[in-house]
């Protein structure tokens, strides 16, 4: 009997033992055509989906290999069938091919002929396709070939793109490496996603994500669309262009609610993409407003339904998706692939952890227990607002309090959900409030002050989820959130993540009502935290009120 | 002259074996002699059945015997089959032995062949046969218009018959006069089947009236008009269009299995059985999680008799494998006799007392009951959730599911699978076109589909991994053990988890049997395979909480199994759940004391005569009781109290239901077998024995003793028989006896006798699978059947 690191199971999870001596070279084998699940502490558990083994073969890896990985590392006899189904899956990738045509400009290619009838027949497919080329091939509509790829996909015959990618408008941006250097997992992530053309690069928070996009900008020498969740964090970017590259103030142009420059890097969010007025997209000329060689999706597990249309018709620009959480509640990672890209670069939260490059994070779910007059009125409280009840309760209010001024001196952020509980925390705790009707200049300026250290506690609403970069907040306490949402638990753990200056780590508190909605919500929100390696504790309420050692 | 007959009653005892043993259906009943043997032998529906078993290359020898002119000669044969003579000769020996050929000299093909096969190697019937129909009139026609003149005087149909086959002789010439469309249409029967269907066969046609292609075939005698719709082509022209050949793409020898899969090949045979063993591994598990979750909870059985798609499903959804996987698994359960219907009517489908007995078995063990129930079942598994002739859905365990020629289809893919050497897989083409060679006859879609189940059953059972039969499979076929080879390759069972922070644990493998119920109650299973993942929920704790364990068994229990210390989160989620479990309680009682006072509850239960009252206090001025109200009251009344009724406490039940078990039905019998597909050696040994003697009676026209071993002195034979008999029934062995009927025909019975009482002998008459009574006077001889005489002869009562 081999002792290899690796469990098949039959539901083509893999599971892998990390204690073990192989385990590093299997994770580094099968990471191309697994997709990474849940990394717990003794045992990681990878899935082998299609999508997963597409993106192998995108990456240029064939069936004979991943069935040899699997029967070199797997302790147990690997199911033949599922080896079988390995290969067909794989198979099935590149028998479609989506290419240049000199006189039809795009077409769709086969070498198989029954796949191209198969396809050819589905009803999906109809009017996205002109007329036959040959017994092989059929012209595509240009404008179809997202919509087409998308398609083809779903019914599990996913085209691979080689039609390439127009050049763009030309523009010099170089990376500016003056007293800091770009990281070698950074360069890896740029370098995979520049030689696959288009991807998704998933890095934790924290991680660099921003110069990952703006080396890949460096590649493209081109001019650059860059798409992301909020105004703030277009300034943030715009900030962070201005430092790492050679790109200079009159370059980076913003596109958001308020300021609508179009420069040779322009910056939107998705808010103003998605505007509409009178039933129609407002702002969609800014996809044609030049010729962009390379469009940038910041949190690409955000990217909502209407950009993904639009997106479709974007295939022929090279497109890079970050994100730290490639999991989508809506199920759309199918859309991800097809649209943006395969993935192209993925590390475990845990590893950048121990190479340092995140802080390390200690997460603590502090459980408060309702009094009983609380307890009474959570029972009775009509069914859509019992979570809403339990979260905000004075109890945990009083908590929250101890909790901060245990860590008084550090910078805090208090974090929830609904406005009235931060308020009131606000006054209880004497911080300023960021919440979503705070006006831009006012939150930049209550962040810098933060960044500044002037003020050491911020409480702040679901607007603080993403992309703000607040390098030296060390301690944060949640008290509410968007129900059982476990991207939102990560993004706000991630907030924490930036290397401290003092080599610290930081602190996460999870302020949870105990036996109420609330606790079954916190143990959803954590599953992602958890699979990727984050260990909640969980501390009474009375300790910390004692002001013990937690 | 000599005859077939002749031929048989000139076999030597290992012959008849032989003959016997290809052929044990020539056995049931056995004939009286070897005349009668003879002629069952050559009856047309005997001859089919035994072509069915040849393969391509001998049936092709024996077509080729009917078709070439006699004396055949091995080379001449080989010549005509494109083969060498040792496969000639072999051929002939396989032939000879099936009783199919006979002849020592030059061999001719046995009675019943010839209508047996009615166009043998494709080919039509020779003219003289082909126009033996035709009139004189119409034959005289035809020779002159072949000739190109009248025959020169009135002939006869014989003398016409003969010319018209000289003129067809040498047919090129006619073929090309036919013209290039009638050339094609004889083209389509020139291999086979030589018969056409046209309108109007019989229609009188001339060289002159000609116009159709087919007309002018006709009319040139290249087709034959067999009946008003029915056109043949005459031998002599088919073998012309064959250049002369009897075959085409005809092979002596099988042909060739592929490789083994590139990604098996190079890894050494260990995968492959390593893979089977895996394979059965599951297999076992797999059902013996069915069955335990069906001893709790039955599907019932369908009025049709079999088992609801819905409850396949189910199955198929527990174990998490497709269902036809699921179908599989049951019927495998049900042929090795672990699971069967209670009741007759409205019964459920529950595991038998033998499943009990299985379980106790190791894992090889289980392993190879399953395997001889597989092997034995005429039932197709795959044909589960299809829908037949009459389209009504086929249900698992139902009679729809039975196809007599299963079994003996599963066996001959399991040949061709162990006929393939190490490092040769078998996919369902190349076994397909392997059995297409080695059964010719009995093949067809239906054979098709049942082999290609067979594969991937035997791939799902174990029998095979990476489409190579297992050495320990190959044992089991053999008739060996094959429960060493399998042990040694069973995944070890592990008695240690992973318990994560993230609430789930993982079995590295598979685990002891009371560690995984432990863990199959306590955490709800999320994968399944090598090894086995557990997801901790509240549900699943409470789960286990209501199942009679504490939150410190639990924990106990992880604490025992697990590598690391237990992670916080899940020691708080027992925590948790136990902290609420069962803070409310839920009884069930009869009726109940209520009042303002404590005093006075006190004050009954301290009453001696409340103890029959069954009385317990559920709060301090509340009592529970098991009798009725009525009772209770009464009982309070008596005790000179004055309650009054009230219209609407107890303790923690621990439920779980009993597991029940069926008795099999006394008569069911949980698989047919089709005996006669395998008589047993000492079956046929005795049957031969019986046929000589039968023979030997035969011959002299009389009844004959049984041959006393030489030596002995002469008994009173009637004294001796009964004996014999008497001794037989005391040790339990089996006879032969010579036995005259009631109309005085000699018969041969081979018989188990029980007792030897009245005048009669009562005994299992093997013969005819009954039990019978026979007239002692009527027996004219006993003989052993056992190869060793036991010195019967010498137990004369003294």
């Amino acid at each position: 009997m081999s002792d290899g690191p690796l469990i098949v199971q039959s539901d083509k999870t893999l599971l892998l033992e990390v204690d073990h001596d192989l385990a590093g070279e299997c994770r580094k084998d099968i990471a191309p055509f697994a997709e990474l699940e849940r990394a717990p502490e003794h045992v990681h558990t990878y899935r082998v989906t299609p999508l997963a083994l597409w993106n192998a073969r995108a990456a240029g890896h064939d069936a004979e290999q991943v069935v040899d990985t699997l029967l070199t590392y797997s302790r147990y006899p690997v199911p033949h069938a599922l080896l079988v189904d390995v290969a067909d899956t794989m198979a099935r990738y590149g028998r479609l091919r989506l290419e240049k045509h000199p006189t039809y400009g795009l077409v769709l290619a086969s070498s198989d002929r029954a796949v191209l009838e198969e396809v050819l027949r589905a009803k999906k497919v109809k009017g996205m396709i002109g007329e036959r080329v040959g017994d092989d091939a059929v012209a595509v509509h240009p404008s179809e070939r997202g919509a087409l790829k998308q398609a083809l996909l779903k019914l599990g015959w996913p085209a691979e793109d080689l039609a390439g990618y127009v050049d763009g408008e030309a523009h010099p941006i170089d990376l500016a490496e003056d007293g800091w250097e770009l990281r070698s997992y950074q360069r890896d992530a740029a370098d995979a996603f520049w030689h696959g053309g288009s991807g998704v690069v998933v890095l934790p928070c924290g991680s660099g994500k921003t110069i990952v996009g703006a080396t890949a900008m460096a590649r493209a020498r081109a001019t650059t669309l860059i798409l992301v969740t909020n105004t703030v964090s277009a300034h943030q970017w715009k900030q962070e262009l201005l430092r790492r590259t050679s790109l200079t103030e009159d370059e980076i142009g913003e596109y958001t609610g308020t300021k609508k420059e179009i420069r040779p890097v322009t910056i939107a969010t998705y808010q103003i993409m998605t505007t509409r007025r009178k039933g129609a997209y407002a702002h969609l000329e800014l996809f044609d407003a030049r010729d962009w060689g390379l469009v940038v999706y910041d949190e690409v597990h955000l990217l909502p339904a209407p950009i993904f249309r639009m997106t479709a018709d974007l295939q022929a620009r090279r497109r890079l998706g970050l994100t730290a959480t490639l999991v989508r509640e809506d199920g759309r990672e199918g859309d991800v692939f097809s649209l943006i890209g395969p993935k192209r670069y993925d590390a475990p939260w845990k590893d950048m952890e121990t190479q340092g490059w995140i802080a390390p994070a200690d997460c603590v779910e502090v459980r408060v227990t309702l009094t009983d007059s609380e307890r009474l009125a959570y029972a009775t409280a009509e069914p859509e607002e019992r979570y809403r009840f339990c979260a905000t309760t004075d109890t945990k209010t009083k908590l929250v309090q101890a909790l901060v001024d245990r860590h008084r001196g550090e910078q805090t952020l208090v974090i929830g959900q609904y406005i009235d509980q931060l308020d009131e925390l606000g006054a209880l705790l004497d911080a300023p409030v960021i919440k979503g009707e705070t006006r831009i200049r006012e939150r930049e300026r209550l962040f810098d002050a933060f960044r500044a250290g002037d003020i050491d506690v911020l409480v702040v609403s679901k607007v603080a989820n993403f992309s703000i970069d607040l390098p030296e907040a060390t301690v944060a306490v949640q008290v509410s959130g968007a129900y059982g949402s476990r991207q939102e638990e990560a993004q706000r753990l991630g907030r924490l993540l930036r290397p401290k200056a003092s080599g610290a780590g930081a602190r996460f508190y999870a302020v949870v009502a105990r036996d109420t909605l609330d606790q079954d919500y916190a143990a959803h929100r954590q599953r992602f935290l958890a699979e990727q390696g984050y260990a909640y504790r969980i501390v009474d309420a009375d300790t910390v009120l004692a002001g013990d050692e937690i | 002259m000599e005859t077939y007959a002749d031929w048989v009653r000139a076999r030597s005892d290992e012959e008849l074996h032989a003959l016997l043993s290809a052929r044990p259906e020539l056995l049931a009943p056995v004939p009286a002699d070897l005349t009668a043997l003879a002629a069952r032998a050559a009856l047309p529906a005997a001859v089919s059945r035994a072509l069915d078993r040849l393969d391509r290359f001998t049936l092709a020898a024996l077509e080729a015997l009917l078709v070439l002119p006699p004396p055949v000669t091995p080379d001449a044969l080989a010549a005509a089959l494109d083969a060498t003579p040792g496969q000639a000769r072999d051929a002939l020996r396989t032939l000879r032995r099936h009783g199919l050929a006979w002849g020592d000299e030059a061999p001719a093909p046995a009675p019943g062949v010839r209508q047996a096969v009615p166009h043998p190697a494709g080919l039509g019937p020779p003219a003289r046969e082909a126009f033996a129909g035709y009139s004189a009139e119409r034959l005289a026609g035809l020779v002159t218009d072949l000739a190109g003149a009248a025959p020169r005087a009135f002939a006869d149909s014989e003398l016409l018959l003969r010319r018209l086959t000289e003129l067809l002789a040498d047919p090129a010439d006619l073929i090309e006069d036919a013209g290039p469309d009638a050339r094609a249409a004889l083209e389509q029967l020139a291999w086979g089947p030589p018969v056409g269907r046209v309108a109007d066969a019989r229609r009188p046609v001339r060289l002159d009236t000609a116009t159709t292609p087919i007309e002018r075939l006709l009319a040139r005698g290249l087709l034959a008009a067999e009946d008003d719709r029915t056109v043949t082509l005459p031998r002599e022209v088919g073998l012309h269009l064959r250049g002369g050949r009897l075959t085409r793409d005809l092979t002596a020898v099988p042909p060739p299995l592929p490789a083994a899969l590139p990604a098996a090949s190079g890894r050494g045979g260990d995968l492959v059985v390593r893979a089977a063993a895996g394979a059965a591994f599951t297999a076992v598990r797999m059902i013996e999680d069915l069955l335990e979750r069906w001893g709790l909870d039955p599907p019932p059985v369908l009025r049709s008799g079999g088992l609801a798609v819905r409850d396949l499903r189910a199955a198929a959804t527990l174990l998490d494998v497709e269902e036809w996987h699921a179908a599989l698994l049951i019927e495998v359960a049900y042929a090795a006799g672990l699971l069967t219907r209670s009741g007759d009517l409205d019964g459920d489908w529950l595991p038998t007392p033998a499943y009990d007995l299985w379980l106790l078995r190791d894992t090889a063990g289980r392993w190879t009951e399953l395997a001889h129930g597989w092997l034995k079942s005429d039932r197709a598994a795959g044909l589960a959730g299809e829908r037949d002739d009459r389209d009504r859905l086929i249900n698992a365990l139902s009679e729809g599911m039975a196809r007599s020629n299963a079994p003996a289809v599963r066996g001959a893919a399991l040949g061709v699978l162990a006929d393939a050497g190490p490092g040769v897989a078998v996919d369902a083409e190349s076994l397909r076109t392997r059995l297409a060679w080695l059964r010719p006859r009995r093949g067809g879609p239906a054979r098709d589909r049942l082999a290609g189940w067979t594969l991937r059953e035997a791939a799902v059972l174990g029998f095979t991994g990476f489409g190579e039969l297992a050495p320990f499979a190959r044992d089991l076929l053999a008739g060996d053990d094959p429960e060493p080879g399998l042990e040694k390759h069973l995944p070890e069972l592990v008695d240690r988890v992973l318990v994560q922070a993230d609430l789930t644990a993982i079995a590295p493998g598979p685990l002891v049997t009371g560690l995984r119920r432990e863990l199959a109650l306590a955490a709800d299973v999320e994968s399944t395979g090598g090894a086995t993942v557990y997801r901790f929920t509240p549900e699943s704790i409470r789960r286990a909480l209501d199942a009679g364990r504490s939150a410190d068994d639990l924990t106990g229990l992880l604490a025992r199994h697990a590598a690391a210390p237990l992670p916080q989160p899940l020691a708080y989620l027992i925590e948790d759940v136990a902290r609420r479990h069962g803070r409310l309680r839920v009884g069930a009682l009869s009726s109940y004391v209520r009042t303002d006072s404590a005093a006075t509850l006190d004050e009954i239960l301290a009453d001696r005569r409340a103890a029959g009252l069954r009385l317990h206090r559920l709060a301090p001025t509340v009592l529970a009781s098991g009798l009725s109200r009525g009772d209770l009251l009464d009982a309070l009344r008596a005790m000179g109290l004055a309650p009054v009724a009230e219209a609407p406490g107890g303790g923690v039940i621990v439920t779980r239901p009993d597991a029940q078990r069926a008795e099999p039905p006394p008569a069911a019998d949980i698989v047919r077998l089709r005996p006669q597909e395998h008589a047993d050696t000492s079956m046929i040994t005795a049957a031969v024995r019986a046929l000589r003697a039968g023979d030997e009676a035969a011959r002299h026209g009389a009844a004959l003793r049984a041959d006393a071993p030489p030596g002995e002195p002469p008994r009173s034979p009637a004294m001796a028989t009964v004996e014999r008999l008497r001794a037989a029934a005391r040790r339990g062995g089996r006879l032969w006896i010579g036995y005259l009927d009631q109309q005085g025909r000699a018969s041969s019975r081979i018989v188990e006798p029980v007792r030897v009482e009245g005048g009669f002998l009562t005994g299992y008459d093997a013969t005819r699978a009954a039990v019978h009574r026979f007239a002692l006077h009527r027996i004219t001889g006993v003989s052993e059947l056992d190869e060793e005489r036991t010195g019967g002869t010498d137990e004369t009562a003294s």
